[in-house]
């Protein structure tokens, strides 16, 4: 058993925490930093719900040791907003009716923040598989997707204007 | 319709989508107590065994280990779901009925110890035959699961609507089918948890993510022998339910006793293999129908058999049995219905209810079978179905009134909306569509329990500034939208803005709700909402009214201005009030209109809080006969959906393109909501269509106790769904609504299922349609 | 669910990472992606004492070509491997590290974590087997290469020895000429562990119509990745086409040596080899002819 002094930075801020190493991303995240944005479905890598950007890529945070982020830079579902402003696709999502329990919220948005990243204006196809690694039981999925074509619409007229 | 109303019908954002989409919403993991301990169960690793010895004293010897209970240190009181079936101990007593049957539970300074004390927990058992299935189960001379239920029998139904033998000599075809279905899990993506917290007051206080404050509430009262008036249920939000979080639950129960003991609050926590092993979701079922028609299409009698297999307790499943039989009474005119059904008990964990409570694989079968007789009479099947169908007003040969039913303008829309005309016998070969309805309780006719109570009460308190109000339920958003469904009902009848109303809800000490299930929550806590708002707006006027020295009647409050209706009014004295009230203050009402603001201000200074209350229950719904009360409700959401599909002929793979779906839910309360519970009901139905399935292996392990190995759908899996909403004015809903929620999913598997039948030309009797199954029934047709 | 506890090392390079193993004497596990270890330790079917953390090591993250020959980092991630590694990238393995589980999954999982786990149908095992790769061992005493039928041994067995470290993968660059596809079959769309899964890959005579030589490899039809020799036999020569590739599709379920399980039953698993090794051909012609 070992514990290590973990140094990353997480959403823009500089962090330390002392942290076992069984302990996952998602337990600091949640344990350590308090931020519980990131929920935990399965723990195992089957649901998406942990999703986190682990230096921009949307990786499961149940699957990441705490201390594989050394150095590295995490960004969570609390780091989207600036201040009250709602990031244009956490916007969406709420104007579009894109949740209903939100427990998959955070990380649908995020795989979305990653998708967009990469393909400002994505097709329906970029957008499935974008998400395809983000269970959700209740929406069928068709508002999630209305809401990242929302989003990415609104996000490259700002990019523009 | 929707034109009469402001904010009703409207697309006002959830209120509370913002604080789920920045991690701010506070579910039950996210909730910490001061000195909580960890709670961990010991679960039966057998399927059916006696428990010879249990030795708790290595447990309760390891470090950091605080409280190890087994059924020697509870109270022996049974429980359940239904009070005619209590049939569960938290713990077991003498005897294991499935893979999981909770023994013993530890409390201990963190999971890691928890979890390893009730690893040393020795316990020796005596296996005794297992009964996996409902062959087995029955066979002659199978032991009983539970002494007092001989052969196995959890419940039988047999009820006859009509005289059906007659009847059937009066048909002129006859058509017979089976089908089978698996044992489904709800797969809500937040598994169950709780924290039980004892204080020195007495009070014990249960957060924990379920679907029904109240019946937990009750639940945990009489387990512990502790009075409800002692028990308080807080339900944080809550990361789905779809059925199976509508009971108490061995945590809630287990972190009860331990808090008690201990005096520290206790979190307990499903891991997601748990939840499958706990079980509670949809029963697996087997149909035999017998179904005789007229030549001209008119359907005449139904014979129907069903066996459900229901695991090791009762759970909901006497409800289920009887569900299964009581919604084919409708949407179609039938006059004779014989119903034989029985729930049968097996060493699984226990099956209970899931979105479409019973009534999903009958309402398949049925509308499969419909099809085929469509075809057998050269008719078309969405005319067969229009001819049959019942009008708003009929009554169905159970005793279930169809007070509004926007049945027919469902079907005309789907049949348009997806080119049904053109497309039915025009497909190629490998592609194809199919259509059906359904129909579900808008609400449980009556309570889990026999009671008079309401069902439940609501209460509004205006703010003393008079800037808004706010709503207390226990009713339980659980993701569905009732908080915001019941924002907008109390808007709407205090004609107020939306922005105006806050709503808490989820908690026991804000009255009695019975909770979200049976697609209850929009009409009837629906019905208690606009009355409490509706009494508020009468107490708010009356005190203006008698400021004003004029008539109450003819004041009334519109988009948060006051109506006068008649002569002019001087308004300008109370205007002057409030504005001294608030000098300083930068934005001042304004206009010839007094506002809510002044009114509902005016009133506090008149006669202190303002607080007015609203309640529900229905009217006495239902027949005399046996089990009338199951289906019984004050209205009845209804749909048809459209599947078109195509069949991958080499591999058996099928793909829903694309669904249309229409469904009639009285009044859209929120327009988004309900389209939002159209496309959740089809994902869910799809994924049971096509992929879902609990696996068990011959010991009565689950063998795919993960959302890796449980098949539930994903993005890439999901047709476009194209959403029409009917609003056929529900006489006996608020504002004229009534479900969504589940009645939605009622046509999905048989739209599936005939499209694929449509496709490749083959009946499928059995779900889930995987590929394999595809492909072994076109392999074998060759 | 909790992981075990474990000592975890960061090593700096390969060599102390080799050091690390062989002082620890088999207590040690590497960790690659973790997709597949830390879910094994969740379970609690692996406990190891010590965690050799792999994922930092930029030297198993190169890929290059060396002549004909392509050499793949062990530590490369799947989804840079579905995004073609700049064309580099042979077809049918670009396919199947896209198909392997999610975005979240293949932004973890690695090339050699796939290798080592050595499922009877991992989506990268199966197209590899079909392009000839060998693997490259590394022990302090230096390496060794693998041929991959000789490197898996079983479900979850390898050749691996408990002192070496998996870090190259190396195969032939692809030529004009060639082609390969990847075909899987599994309930879901995504997400999904195949039922089946299968990849060819074929080479071209100069007339653009005699298969010179192909390669059909099958997933979860025995107890490791296999090659065909039966559909190799069938292709080797024949005129490329449906002819041919039902003839090797015949071939390479007669080859098939599936099982029943919960998942699928062994004969519509031959079956499915037969149909997806049809489609994995076609799929490898049209890229062999430059369509």
């Amino acid at each position: 058993m070992s514990a290590h002094i973990l140094k990353l930075k997480v959403n823009g801020r500089e962090y330390q925490a002392l942290v076992s190493a069984n302990h996952t991303l998602a337990q600091v995240l949640r344990e350590n930093l308090g931020l519980t944005g990131t929920k935990q479905g399965c723990q195992v890598g089957d649901c998406g719900s942990c999703t986190v950007l682990l230096d921009g890529e949307p990786v499961n945070s149940c699957l990441v040791l705490g201390v594989q982020a050394e150095s590295r830079e995490v960004l969570t579902i609390e780091g989207l907003a600036e201040g009250n402003k709602l990031h244009p696709l956490q916007d969406s999502f709420v104007r579009a009716g894109a949740i209903q329990c939100g427990f998959c919220s955070p990380g649908m948005i995020l795989s979305a923040k990653a998708l967009l990243e990469r393909k400002p204006s994505p097709g329906l196809d970029d957008i499935r598989q974008g998400l395809a690694g983000n269970l959700c039981r209740c929406t069928g999925y068709q508002k999630i997707v209305e809401a990242v074509m929302q989003a990415s619409h609104r996000m490259s007229g700002e990019a523009s204007s | 319709m929707s034109a009469a109303y402001d904010v009703i019908g409207s697309r006002v954002p959830r209120k509370d989508a913002a604080p789920k989409a920045t991690g701010q919403a506070v579910f039950i993991e996210d909730l910490r107590f001061k000195g909580e301990l960890a709670g961990a169960l010991l679960q039966s690793p057998h399927a059916h065994a006696l428990i010879k010895s249990i030795d708790v004293s290595k447990a309760k010897a390891l470090p950091g280990v605080v409280e190890v209970i087994t059924a020697a240190d509870v109270p022996r009181v049974k429980y359940g779901v239904s009070p005619a079936r209590y049939d569960e101990d938290l713990f077991a007593v003498n005897k294991v009925r499935y893979v999981g049957d909770e023994i013993a539970a530890v409390a201990a300074e963190d999971l890691e110890t928890a979890l390893k004390a009730a690893a040393l927990i020795k316990v020796e058992y005596e296996p005794l035959p297992r009964l996996l299935s409902v062959e087995e189960a029955t066979a002659e001379g199978a032991p009983w699961i539970h002494d007092e239920f001989p052969n196995n029998v959890c419940a039988e139904v047999h009820q006859e609507f009509g005289d059906v033998a007659t009847a059937f000599k009066e048909c002129d075809l006859i058509q017979e089918g089976r089908f089978v279905s698996k044992r489904q899990d709800a797969a809500f993506i937040e598994p169950n948890q709780c924290v039980a917290i004892y204080g020195q007051d007495g009070m014990l206080t249960l957060h924990s993510s379920t679907q029904v404050p109240h019946y937990v509430q009750r639940t945990v009262s009489m387990v512990t022998g502790l009075p409800m008036s002692k028990v308080r249920v807080v339900k944080p939000y809550v990361g789905g339910g779809f059925g199976p979080k509508a009971a108490a639950t061995p945590i809630d129960l287990a972190a009860s006793f331990l808090a008690l003991r201990s005096g520290r609050p206790v979190r307990m926590a499903y891991t997601r293999e748990q939840v499958f092993s706990f079980g509670r979701a949809r029963h697996g079922f087997t149909h035999e129908m017998k179904i005789g028609v007229k030549k001209d299409g008119s359907l005449m009698a139904l014979e129907h058999r069903a066996t459900l297999d229901g695991g090791a307790y009762s759970s909901f499943g006497i409800a289920t049995v009887y569900y299964a039989g009581s919604l084919l009474g409708g949407p179609y005119k039938l006059p004779n219905m014989k119903y034989d059904g029985r729930r049968i008990y097996t060493n699984k964990p226990a099956c209970g209810a899931q979105r479409g409570h019973g009534g999903v694989i009958a309402r398949a079968l049925f509308e499969q079978q419909l099809d085929i007789i469509a075809e057998r009479l050269g008719m078309d099947p969405v005319e067969l179905r229009l001819q049959n169908m019942m009008e708003t007003g009929d009554v169905t040969c159970n005793d279930l009134a169809m007070s509004s039913l926007g049945m027919r303008q469902c079907i005309e829309a789907v049949a348009q909306g997806s080119g049904w005309k053109q497309k039915k016998g025009a497909l190629p070969k490998g592609k194809g569509i199919g259509i059906a309805c359904g129909f579900f309780v808008s609400g449980a006719g009556y309570p889990i329990y026999r009671s008079e109570t309401y069902h439940c009460t609501v209460t509004i308190k205006a703010d003393e500034d008079g800037g808004g109000v706010k709503v207390f339920t226990a009713a339980a958003e659980i993701g569905q939208g009732s908080d915001t469904t019941m924002a907008i009902i109390a808007a709407e009848a205090l004609g107020i803005p939306y922005d105006m109303v806050r709503i808490e809800s989820g908690d026991t000490d804000f009255g009695i709700d019975l909770g979200a299930y049976s697609s209850r929550t929009t009409l009837m806590t629906g019905h208690a909402t606009k009355e409490a708002a509706e009494n508020l707006k009468e107490v708010i006027l009356g005190e203006l009214a008698g400021e004003l020295g004029i008539d109450r009647r003819r004041l009334d409050i519109k988009r948060g201005l006051v109506k006068i209706a008649g002569e002019a009014v001087d308004i300008a004295p109370l205007r002057v009030r409030y504005q001294k009230e608030h000098r300083g203050w930068l934005s001042q009402p304004e206009g010839g209109q007094l506002t809510f603001n002044e009114a509902s201000r005016l009133a506090c200074l008149r006669r202190g809080t303002l607080v007015a209350t609203g309640k529900y229950k229905p009217p006495v719904l239902g027949g005399k006969f046996k089990g009338a009360a199951v289906g019984t409700s004050p209205a009845y959401g209804c749909s048809a959906q459209v599947a078109e599909v195509s069949v991958d002929m080499e591999t058996g793979q099928i793909t829903v393109e694309r669904v249309t779906d229409a469904h009639d839910c009285g009044q859209a309360i929120n327009l988004t909501s309900v389209e939002a519970q159209m496309q959740g009901s089809v994902a869910m139905g799809l994924g049971e269509a096509l992929f879902e399935e609990v696996k068990f292996d011959e010991a009565g392990r689950v063998m795919n106790p993960s959302l890796g190995e449980y098949h539930i759908p994903t993005i890439m899996d999901m047709p476009a769904v194209d959403c029409i909403v009917v609003e056929s004015g529900e006489p006996n809903g608020p504002f004229g609504a009534k479900e969504v929620g589940e009645g939605a999913i009622m046509p999905t598997i048989p739209a599936i299922l005939n499209a694929v039948r449509d496709a490749v030309g083959l009946t499928i009797d059995e779900t889930p349609l995987t590929p394999e199954r595809i492909y072994m029934a076109l392999k074998k047709a060759k | 669910m909790l992981l075990p506890s474990f000592t975890y090392h960061r090593p700096g390079g390969l060599a102390e990472a080799l050091a690390m193993l062989d002082g620890f004497g088999g207590q040690a596990k590497l960790l690659a992606g973790g997709t597949d270890l830390l879910v094994n330790m969740k379970h609690g079917k692996q406990a190891p004492a010590q965690l050799i953390d792999l994922d930092g090591l930029a030297e198993l993250k190169a890929s290059g070509s060396r002549g004909d020959a392509l050499e793949l980092g062990a530590g490369l991630k799947a989804a840079a491997i579905a995004g073609g590694l700049g064309g580099a990238a042979p077809q049918a393995l670009a396919q199947g590290a896209g198909a392997l589980g999610s975005p979240q999954v293949r932004n973890r999982a690695s090339l050699g974590g796939n290798l080592v786990t050595a499922r009877p149908a991992a989506d990268m095992c199966v197209p590899l087997l079909a392009l000839g790769a060998r693997v490259a061992l590394v022990s302090p005493a230096g390496e060794r290469q693998v041929d991959l039928p000789e490197f898996f041994l079983g479900p979850g067995l390898t050749a691996l020895h408990p002192s070496e470290v998996l870090t190259r993968v190396l195969l032939a660059k692809p030529r004009p000429g060639e082609g390969s596809g990847y075909g899987k079959l599994g309930l879901r769309k995504a997400l999904e562990i195949p039922l089946v899964n299968v990849a060819a890959w074929l080479a071209l005579e100069a007339d653009g119509k005699t298969i010179k030589e192909a390669r059909v490899a099958l997933g979860a039809a025995a107890p490791t990745p296999m090659l065909s020799p039966g559909a190799a036999k069938a292709l080797a020569g024949a005129t490329a086409g449906d002819d041919a590739f039902a003839a090797a599709a015949f071939a390479a379920a007669a080859d098939a040596r599936p099982i029943d399980d919960h998942r699928g039953s062994a004969e519509y698993r031959r079956d499915m080899v037969a149909a997806l090794t049809k489609r994995c051909l076609g799929q490898a012609l049209a890229q062999a002819r430059g369509n």
